[in-house]
């Protein structure tokens, strides 16, 4: 498990960076976390800097791919192949990724 | 200026260089337009988060944009990349960011670098040192006014104190409640002539009576060749049989409530140096914006605003626009017809100023002093 951060400090729409050798990003969309690999299939562009969708999705902020923040698919071009998802954990007000 | 002996009726005007001189203008930009409070847009023509206009001024050319905080912001219009102009257009709606169209560097509408390709990958890079450029921009009169300078000048001075100065008193201006009015037309010309010509021809009233009939015919006091500019808190009367300020001196619109009874039935108008010219009357405000592009072309936007009921009623504004249309037309072509002569031998020291005109010897003292 690794370490995200606190609740408190992603608030709903917002996005955290998990700076790893595959960086991952954190969303929460109306109180539910979700984690996706951070970069976009397409072109180097940080999901993490997009803009989460009511429909549980993120666009990029490059091309304006969405991405499923559930499946990882990619609704349309130009990105073509999904991301990684991931688990996410929250125990005591912390939240957590479980690499898949 | 050459000291020619003129008979004390007259003062000699600038030289027709200064009209022409390409290198002039260039200095007319640097130290007048991208120096002062310059008006670009109406606010609410940028009603919603994403919506852009984009403006020259002086050399730059300007985004002014609507965030998603709701508030007002202005950019030069450069990537900080490779220096692509981001919004190509007039006029426009982005949806969440103002994007790069070359290499897609990404700014959110608050200026902030958002992404770029590989960006992540460059962490050396500072997002907040490579944001657009901001140039300051304030609100009055419901309309945005930018300013290019690094550290402007006092708004309340140069801009407030302008109207204040012209009217008589500190917010008279307020009475015509020009922030809550609603744009029930706009017109725009582009006027082959210096910026400098239609200020000079908008301060003075000497030639009205020749190609301003319909004008004159409504202000009376307009054929003493009298400009309402040369006097502080003068408003000139309405002729009696009119109605109201239209262009056959009918009927006009519902009066704007916050104008009192002293300036009922008068026309003012001020000037705010360098490109804004206000004309007020009981029904309506005449706001004239102006966009120098070149010395010898000057692109001239117009609002006719009204209170929002009339232009909710789809009232029948057309007497109303035409008097002031058929006003800046005639103007206009007076100094498009003035602009050749700029450069002719002819004008090479200049030409003169009559008494009802000597005001204007201050206006060029003030284009010398900024350019000296």
């Amino acid at each position: 498990m690794i370490k995200v951060c606190a609740v408190a400090d992603l608030p709903e729409g917002e996005a955290f960076r998990l700076e790893l050798e595959v960086p991952i990003a954190v969303f929460n969309v109306a109180g539910e976390f979700f984690a996706i690999d951070d970069t976009c299939t397409h072109q180097d562009a940080s999901l993490a800097d997009g803009f989460v969708e009511d429909d549980c999705t993120v666009e990029c902020p490059l091309h304006a791919s969405c991405f499923d923040l559930r499946t990882g698919k990619p609704n349309g071009p130009p990105a073509k192949e999904p991301v990684r998802t991931h688990s996410v954990v929250v125990e005591d007000g912390t939240i957590f990724v479980v690499r898949d | 200026m050459t000291s020619v002996s003129l008979p004390p009726s007259l003062i000699q005007t600038l030289p027709g260089s200064v009209y022409t001189d390409p290198g002039v203008f260039v200095r007319e930009q640097e130290r007048i337009f991208e120096a002062m409070w310059f008006a670009v847009a109406r606010s609410s023509e940028l009603s919603s988060p994403g919506q852009f206009v984009t403006k020259q001024v002086g050399r730059e050319n300007v985004i002014i944009v609507r965030g998603r905080d709701g508030a007002l912001r202005a950019f030069l219009n450069v990537c900080r990349h490779r220096g692509a102009r981001l919004c190509q257009e007039e006029s426009g709606q982005v949806r969440r960011n103002i994007q790069c169209m070359y290499h897609a560097w990404t700014y959110g509408l608050d200026g902030a670098l958002v992404a770029a390709p590989n960006l992540t990958k460059m962490q050396d890079i500072d997002r907040s040192e490579y944001g657009l450029v901001n140039v300051h921009l304030r609100e009055w009169l419901g309309y945005a006014w930018v300013c290019l300078a690094d550290d402007p000048p006092s708004f309340e001075d140069e801009v407030i104190g302008a109207a204040d100065e012209r009217l008589g008193g500190a917010d008279v201006i307020g009475g015509w409640q020009v922030e809550e009015l609603v744009v029930g037309r706009r017109i725009t010309y582009d006027v082959k002539a210096n910026w400098k010509l239609i200020i000079e021809n908008f301060m003075e009233c000497y030639h009205c009576a020749t190609i301003h009939p319909e004008l004159t015919e409504m202000l009376p006091e307009f054929a003493q060749g009298n400009a309402a500019q040369m006097f502080v808190g003068h408003g000139a009367v309405f002729a009696e049989d009119a109605k109201g300020f239209t262009v056959d001196g009918s009927e006009g619109q519902q009066n704007i409530p916050g104008v009192d009874a002293d300036h009922d039935r008068r026309y003012y108008a001020i000037t705010v140096k360098p490109t804004v010219f206000i004309n007020l009357v009981p029904d309506h405000v005449i706001f004239h914006r102006m966009f120098p592009m070149s010395a010898d072309r000057t692109v001239v936007e117009c609002d006719w605003l009204y209170l929002p009921s009339v232009v909710e009623s789809q009232a029948d504004l057309s007497r109303s626009v035409e008097l002031f249309d058929l006003v800046n037309r005639q103007d206009f072509a007076a100094c498009e017809a003035t602009q050749p002569g700029m450069s002719s031998r002819a004008y090479a020291g200049g030409g003169v100023l009559v008494p009802s005109e000597h005001h204007i010897n201050e206006f060029h003292a003030w284009v010398q002093a900024r350019l000296a």
